[in-house]
């Protein structure tokens, strides 16, 4: 199973760690990526037990295509990250780059039970085993003090939102006395005096704060900025794809698989929020200088862009939402990736540290233009695609439903989409045309570094341009979810 | 058909070139001359070897039904796009036409661009030359083979941009600059009726497509009317406006000769031989949907634009605008005898025009070189001597221009004149005869003040002849603009447009030879104005070290020289009402636009984003605060009601 191996995979890094000489620990994280490579390819081809859809542990532990598309997500991602963090190794603490990897691993194994979870009980512990990995992840600098605070921040603001979570999720068995998704849907629909009872309400909402900071929504936003500044950067790519993305199924299958007949009463609530997150992520995100405060604010955006695909409601939403995940984790990953080559000898992650890049390695150059275009949501990119499957869905339930707010939601988001550029097209700016590059030495790619940078370039391409296979897939996930 | 593949492969070949010269080769000229080259040469004879499996595929025989079940055999298309019920192939189109339009392109262009190996050779940007000329062979090579009017208009609009971008290939000379930017805006003009004319039609018939156009055009006509009559003769001069602006004709021709600022070979290949043939080209092409009133203001706007461009030629001293207005004349006969129903001869005039005028522009390239650039006709002189391959090459072409026999360009004029005569169009019959005697007296001219007399300046008399690979052409062209005449290029427009309706029998070889004799009016009319020409030419210019004509015309010539004033009209009306509209325009985006709506909302937003930021104060205790306020916010939304 999936899973297993994720975690045996994590328990052989920490042991490698003892064996393996420390000058060879790089060779350890590609030593993870062709594990997982493999992984993903098995899991991809159907064989072994992910091509069985069905429930196990007496429903606890669901397979479907929609776990199956995000757990082929995430292990993407996390290949990804893992090449990141080869390339950031550095500038971690000595000999301590073995223990980062088995946490990326562990963290990943979290995500793939987040993404199987059928049961309440699942996805708190899913989420805990995710999030008291990022803990570590977060303020794994520890010579730094940007990591540590921003560890601490995390820490705390993680932990109030846990016991949320945690007292709504009694409150929902103590109303209902069931705790797995499926059945708690049958036990609603059979009583639905229970799904309009205050109590039972307020234990739902509780869950969803809990959900809300995973992905950074409003109100639960006020720690991304902070955090994502501070943690390394591959744990801010990470915490940016991996966390958000899990949050996002976990979400789903709440809203749509347990209380389906609640979420069905909440669209304004759902309108709301998305909207307030898009505008508070993209305008906040204007007077920042930092780079990754910078895109800490715009994950804040995007996280309200998803919601869009909560909010309409519809297969056809929960659909785009996963197409835009799906360019969201290369863009990301690009956009990343060259914050993490370029600054890498540089104190700050200031804009201005781009000055040159042109010059300096016009491939990277290249990539961010690229990633913060496909953003922005200018096709012919991933980010594009995405915005407008989106937006088509919001507009197709306000004509179905006949409710108003949907439009000022579409508009608002289109409003967004014009804030956005502004601040987007500020660090191309900084790239291209800044006054005074203080240094204009090369920038030394390795062979690695270079053949994920070009994955995350063909990915926001193939997404972009040729929509119809993954546009196949997120369908089919879609459709699991309304089963 | 045989060899689908291949002209896909003509097709895309030139835009092959550009994107390895663009991308990799750009630093080395040599490199990226030879790879623009043997793009052109190779699709040259991919298209020999296409015809050679194929022959000349004509639509003679297609029956039009409806327009599902066409026989669609001579084209080859892929399905490209589909918006709501507008479906639109990326396809080509395959016929005796557009084959034979190939064949020049590619082979009169591949002469160029083996030209222009020389005349560029010490241009520091030579690489960026020859991925602009291939980028226009793409762009040509698409307009000919394009099978619906869509895919027509974007590679239409293609040409329009490499045109600009040759024209104003030496942007540091303001002046090209100037003329790269009138190109492009006048082209735009004429661009902007024939969108709309594609518009119309397709609001019309539902397709954009040849073929259905045409089944939906002869249906109208054969089986009732749809909505033909004015709306029809609308559409059709929208469309025919794109052809104006691409074939220079009136009152869009200024900026034929303004665009001789570019390289000589630029204007050979574009301004000479096929970019200014496109307009010719797609009116032949879209023939079937000009109705009699529509053709009938063609033929005279044709007829009129040849008279006077050749008028104004008679005046010019800089050696490349005179065969400039010699084009623009040229161009006029063509899309007259378009307009007089006569789409064989015009084609025909447009092939052997491209071999001979092609021959004069290098010719004349290769003697501004050898005059080290200098290009006013006054400064030459005698140049037979110095230069003789270049004598006899732009003698050839200039015996060919004007209509003697055995030239080629005698028996497309000769087509012509016929095509006059057997419409009864007298009065165009005798315009298209003073021009032909303008034509030869202006040739000549511009032949005896260059190669015969005394030199008249210094570099004159160290003029040089020019290197092989810039002669070889010249004496290619000069073989094809002796004998384009009678080798077959007649029969194959015919097969497209004669054939299709009556039985057609090609000539033979003695039959192309003698067949002007069929309407010896015409042609002993028409070689006699020639000679005429040319012996005026020769009295008044053998010896002549200043133009004698302007003390004998008087005020007449002052207005040739100055062109009929066209520009100065223009600059008067149209750029200074469109200079006033421009700076309103530019008052209000300053103003009101920029200043006061946009300033407001990138105002509010700055201003809202910088205050957002104060939330985010980095305390902690502040941040679990308002994480808590959240949740209470929440609750409260959706219990507390």
């Amino acid at each position: 199973m999936l899973e297993i191996s994720v975690i045996g995979l994590g328990l052989v890094l920490l042991l490698a760690d003892l064996f393996v000489p420390a000058e060879r620990r790089r060779f350890v994280g590609y030593a993870a990526i062709v594990a997982l490579g493999v992984l993903l390819v098995t899991s991809l081809s159907g064989n072994g037990s992910c091509g069985q859809f069905g429930t196990a542990f007496g429903g606890m532990f669901v397979n479907d295509a929609l776990s199956l598309f995000f757990k082929q997500l995430f292990i993407v991602a996390v290949i990804l990250v893992l090449f990141m963090a080869a390339e950031f190794s550095d500038k971690l603490a000595e000999g301590s780059v073995a223990e980062y990897y088995s946490l990326i691993i562990f963290a990943l194994a979290g995500m793939l039970f987040a993404a199987s979870s059928n049961d309440f009980t699942m996805l708190f512990v899913s989420i805990e085993l995710i999030t008291i990995t990022f803990y570590v992840l977060v303020s794994f600098q520890r010579s730094k003090l940007q990591s540590l605070e921003a560890g601490v921040k995390y820490l705390i603001l993680g932990a109030l939102s846990s016991s949320f979570m945690v007292f709504g999720i009694a409150l929902i068995w103590g109303t209902t006395g069931e705790l797995n998704f499926d059945n708690l849907s049958h036990f609603l629909a059979q009583n639905p005096e229970v799904a309009t009872s205050q109590l039972f309400l307020l234990g739902v909402l509780l869950v969803l704060v809990g959900l809300g900071f995973k992905i950074a929504a409003f109100p639960f936003q006020i720690w991304a900025p902070d955090v994502y500044q501070g943690a390394p950067t591959p744990t801010t790519a990470f915490l940016a794809i991996g966390s958000k993305a899990a949050g996002f199924v976990l979400l789903l299958r709440v809203l749509f698989t347990a209380v389906p007949s609640v979420t069905a009463h909440w669209a304004n609530l759902l309108i709301v929020i998305s909207a307030i997150t898009i505008l508070y992520g993209n305008l906040c995100a204007i007077p920042q200088r930092n780079l990754k405060r910078l895109l800490g604010y715009s994950s804040i955006a995007q996280a309200g862009y998803l919601l869009l695909g909560v909010a309409a409601l519809s297969a056809s939403g929960q659909s785009a939402l996963l197409y835009y995940l799906a360019g969201y984790v290369f863009t990301v990953m690009a956009a990343l990736f060259v914050v993490t080559l370029v600054m890498r000898q540089l104190p700050t992650e200031d804009i201005g540290g781009l000055a040159g890049l042109n010059q300096r390695s016009p491939l990277l150059a290249a990539t961010l233009t690229i990633a913060m275009v496909s953003l922005a949501g200018i096709p012919p990119l991933a980010g594009f695609f995405g915005k407008f499957l989106l937006l088509k869905a919001v507009i197709e339930t306000a004509q179905a439903t006949g409710n108003h707010g949907y439009y000022w939601l579409a508009f608002i988001a289109l409003a967004g989409v014009i804030i956005s550029l502004y601040y987007y097209f500020g660090v191309i700016r900084a790239i291209y045309w800044s006054k005074q590059p203080a240094d204009l030495s090369p920038i030394e790619l390795s062979s690695p570094a270079r053949l994920s940078i070009w994955v995350c370039l063909v990915g926001i391409f193939w997404i972009g341009i040729f929509p119809n296979t993954l546009l196949n897939i997120t369908n089919l996930a879609a459709v699991a979810l309304g089963r | 058909m045989k060899y689908e593949i291949l002209p896909w492969l003509i097709l895309f070949l030139p835009l092959l070139s550009v994107v390895v010269i663009t991308l990799f080769t750009l630093r080395s000229k040599t490199v990226s001359s030879l790879i623009s080259i043997g793009a052109v040469v190779a699709s040259f004879i991919l298209t020999v070897i296409f015809i050679h499996a194929n022959g000349f595929p004509s639509t003679h025989g297609v029956i039009y039904t409806d327009a599902k079940s066409l026989n669609l055999a001579n084209e080859t298309s892929v399905n490209w796009l589909t918006i709501g019920n507008l479906s639109v192939d990326f396809g080509l189109k395959l016929d005796a036409l557009s084959l034979m339009m190939v064949l020049i392109v590619t082979g009169v262009g591949g002469l160029i661009h083996i030209y222009s190996y020389g005349y560029m050779d010490e241009d520091h940007s030579k690489s960026r030359f020859f991925a602009f000329l291939s980028l226009f062979t793409f762009s040509m090579l698409g307009i000919v083979l394009a099978n619906n009017f869509l895919m027509m208009f974007i590679f239409w609009e293609l040409v329009g941009v490499s045109s600009y971008l040759l024209i104003g290939f030496w942007f540091e000379k303001p002046s090209a600059g100037d003329a790269a930017k009138k190109a492009f805006i006048t082209n735009r003009l004429g661009d902007f009726g024939f969108l709309a004319g594609i518009l119309t039609f397709w609001a019309m018939s539902g397709t954009v497509g040849f073929t259905g156009l045409e089944a939906w055009a002869s249906s109208g006509i054969s089986f009732g009317p749809i909505t033909m009559g004015s709306g029809m003769t609308l559409a059709a001069l929208l469309i025919f406006c794109g052809a104006t602006g691409k074939s220079a004709q009136f009152p869009l021709h200024v900026w034929l000769p303004d665009a001789m600022e570019g390289p000589t070979p630029v204007s050979a290949l574009i301004h000479a031989a096929t970019m200014v043939a496109a307009g010719v080209y797609m009116l032949c092409r879209t023939l079937f949907l000009f109705n009699a009133e529509s053709l009938h203001i063609i033929s005279y706007i044709g007829g009129f634009t040849a008279l006077l461009a050749a008028l104004i030629a008679v005046q010019q001293n800089d050696i490349k605008r005179i065969i400039a207005y010699s084009t623009l004349s040229q161009l006029g006969y063509m899309v007259m005898v378009v307009g007089l129903n006569g789409p064989t001869p015009a084609m025909f005039h447009l092939t052997t025009h491209a071999f001979f005028k092609a021959l004069l522009f290098l010719s004349a390239g290769s003697v501004i070189i050898g005059m080290h650039h200098e290009q006013n006709i006054w400064q030459m002189g005698n140049l037979r001597k110095k230069m003789p391959i270049t004598f006899w090459t732009f003698l050839i072409g200039a015996l060919a221009l004007s209509g003697i026999p055995p030239f080629a360009g005698f028996y497309s004029k000769d087509s012509i004149l016929a095509q006059c005569l057997e419409q009864k169009s007298y009065l165009l019959f005798g315009v298209a005869v003073f021009i032909a005697g303008l034509t030869a007296f202006y040739t000549f001219r511009l032949f005896f003040v260059v190669f015969s007399g005394k030199e008249k300046s210094d570099h004159a008399k160290h003029a040089h002849e020019s290197p092989l690979v810039m002669t070889a052409p010249l004496m290619i062209l000069a073989v094809f603009a002796a004998i384009g005449g009678f080798i077959g290029v007649w029969n194959d427009y015919g097969s497209q447009f004669i054939g299709e309706h009556n039985n057609w029998d090609p000539l033979s070889f003695t039959q192309q030879l003698f067949e002007p004799l069929k309407s010896p009016v015409a042609m002993f009319i028409g070689i006699g104005v020639a000679l005429a020409g040319i012996f005026l030419a020769f009295s008044l210019y053998k010896n002549a070290a200043s133009d004698p004509l302007p003390a004998k015309l008087g005020a007449l010539a002052t207005w040739m020289k100055n062109k009929f004033y066209f520009d100065e009209l223009y600059e008067a009306t149209f750029i200074r009402a469109h200079d006033f509209l421009a700076a309103v325009a530019d008052w209000i985006d300053r103003w009101i636009l920029e200043g006061a709506i946009i300033g407001a909302i990138r105002g509010g937003t700055d201003l809202s984003g910088r205050a957002l930021r104060l939330a985010q104060t980095g305390n902690l205790q502040t941040y679990t605060i308002l994480f808590v306020l959240g949740v209470v916010l929440l609750l409260y939304f959706v219990l507390g009601k």
